[in-house]
């Protein structure tokens, strides 16, 4: 209990970092699987093809080695990213691709009649995909993308592979010089301090859209 | 050639979906202030005549001239093309996301570059005339069939189209709701507007159309004034296809 008590204020500066980092990604994240889907479905059929393609290739490689590829690997082309950098980029550049497939699954579901009406009106692809299906296809997909999120929150412990001080990284430090698992136990409460509202969040969400708003 | 332009013309229009000749070969017009009945039985392509006016399918073969301007040609700009077709769609395709008033205003504003205040005003005074003034902050949920598709007309109808282009737009609605819109149309058709009517609904067809065409299998059959070819039609297609339609009533 001691040792639990004493290393949680060293945890929550750890934790701080995790936020940051999930905070951050998940803003890249956002905007890269967007435009990503945007490509995915594109009536350019290379473009189509490209999105295809990175969107299997990046799900069907472990995040961890991607950490790991773009830290070390940009180092060596002489590209040296701080850790946390090279986190979010790691972050980004994989939940990108499944949050593109989730945009995608989203944008596909609206309607074809939503964007036969648009153009019928004479607004242009761009215009019928910004006022009309994506403001419907994005609150269909808060509920995925929000759970999206906290498998992120929860993945940013990868980065602890590069060094990065968050806040698993940490509690595996504490173990260490410690010699005890308890300081894992403080990790264990920082993630659940922030999972646990956040799941009643998505499911208080997905309560009231099912209610039809 | 006459004097005017055709509104709307058609030269050897063919569509094909694969191997599947929706439309063979279909040359239309219709005049300014014309209103063009157009029937014909299930799978006889009028949604895709229509379609292929405002260019959501794209010609197989043959032209599509919409005052004057090739559509089918692809220097032609479609967005322009058509702000002077407005369309309406048999299952209303109201936006659900915005109000009755925002559905009518959004094309003025974001493609006409209309301000949003007279936007406004102008949209209240068409949901005013298709009488639903008092629905304008109303999502399209919480409005039945009719009223659905009224706003729908006045979506279409705040682009100042030239032509308005009607596909079964009572076919989805419940018998007591279909006067509704009938009515809003025939008040159109009162203020000189142009329009292809898709329609099953033979009274609105006699007592509105300047012309009644007959399609099947992907052709004009027949056309002429709705009274001819309703009480008088010369192919046998035609009045297999009015039989049909009697005996059903
Ligand atoms: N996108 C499409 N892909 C393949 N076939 C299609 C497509 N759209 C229409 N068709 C086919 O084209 C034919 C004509 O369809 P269309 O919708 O124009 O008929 P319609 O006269 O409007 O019939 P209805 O009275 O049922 O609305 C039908 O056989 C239909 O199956
Ligand atoms: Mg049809």
């Amino acid at each position: 209990m001691k040792i639990l008590w004493e290393s949680m204020p060293y945890l929550l500066r750890g934790m701080w970092i995790t936020i940051k980092l999930a905070v951050v990604s998940e803003v890249c994240i956002l905007i890269l699987g967007l435009l990503l889907s945007l490509v995915r479905i594109s009536r350019v059929r290379v473009f189509r093809f490209l999105a295809a393609v990175y969107i299997d290739v990046i799900r069907g490689i472990p995040l961890i080695l991607q950490i790991v590829i773009i830290y070390f690997g940009l180092g060596h082309l002489g590209l040296n990213l701080d850790r946390f950098t090279a986190g979010v980029l790691a972050l980004t550049v994989c939940y990108a691709a499944y949050e593109a497939e989730i945009f995608r699954s989203g944008i596909e579901s609206i309607d074809k009649g939503q964007m036969e009406a648009a153009r019928s009106l004479g607004m242009g692809y761009m215009k019928s995909m910004r006022y009309i299906i994506l403001p419907q296809a994005v609150r269909r997909v808060i509920p995925p993308l929000s759970n999206e999120f906290i498998a992120l929150l929860k993945d940013t412990a990868l980065v602890s592979v590069i060094a990065l001080a968050e806040v698993f990284q940490r509690g595996r430090e504490l173990m260490g010089t410690l010699a005890s698992v308890t300081p894992l136990v403080g990790v264990a409460i920082c993630y659940l301090m922030l999972t646990i509202p956040l799941m009643r969040l998505v499911q208080y969400i997905e309560k009231r859209m099912a209610r039809g708003d | 050639m006459k004097t005017e332009e055709a509104m709307i013309r058609t030269v050897n229009l063919v569509k094909k979906f694969g191997h599947h000749e929706v439309l063979r070969g279909i040359n239309f017009e219709v005049q300014p202030s014309e209103v063009v009945v157009i029937v014909g039985p299930s799978g006889s392509g009028k949604s895709t005549l229509l379609r292929c006016i405002n260019g959501l399918e794209h010609a197989t073969g043959g032209h599509v001239y919409v005052e004057g301007i090739d559509i089918t040609d692809h220097d032609t700009d479609i967005n322009l093309v058509r702000q002077k077709l407005g369309m309406v769609f048999q299952n209303f395709n109201l936006f659900p996301h915005l109000t009755a008033l925002g559905n009518v205003t959004l094309a003025p504003v974001k493609v006409k570059d209309m301000k949003q205040k007279d936007a406004d005003r102008r949209g209240i005074e068409l949901l005013d005339k298709v009488g639903l003034k008092e629905k304008a902050d109303s999502y399209p949920a919480h409005l039945s069939g009719g009223q659905q598709q009224r706003v729908a007309i006045a979506r279409a109808f705040a682009m100042d189209p030239d032509v308005m282009l009607f596909d079964e737009v009572t076919s989805a609605l419940d018998p007591e709701l279909v006067k509704e819109v009938l009515d809003t149309m025939k008040d159109l058709v009162r203020e000189g507007m142009t329009m292809i009517v898709v329609t099953h609904e033979m009274g609105f067809a006699k007592e509105m159309g300047d012309r009644m065409v007959f399609m099947d299998e992907g052709e004009i059959v027949e056309e002429g004034k709705p009274v001819d070819v309703f009480t008088n039609p010369r192919s046998p297609r035609t009045r297999e296809f009015f039989s049909k339609i009697l005996s059903h009533n």
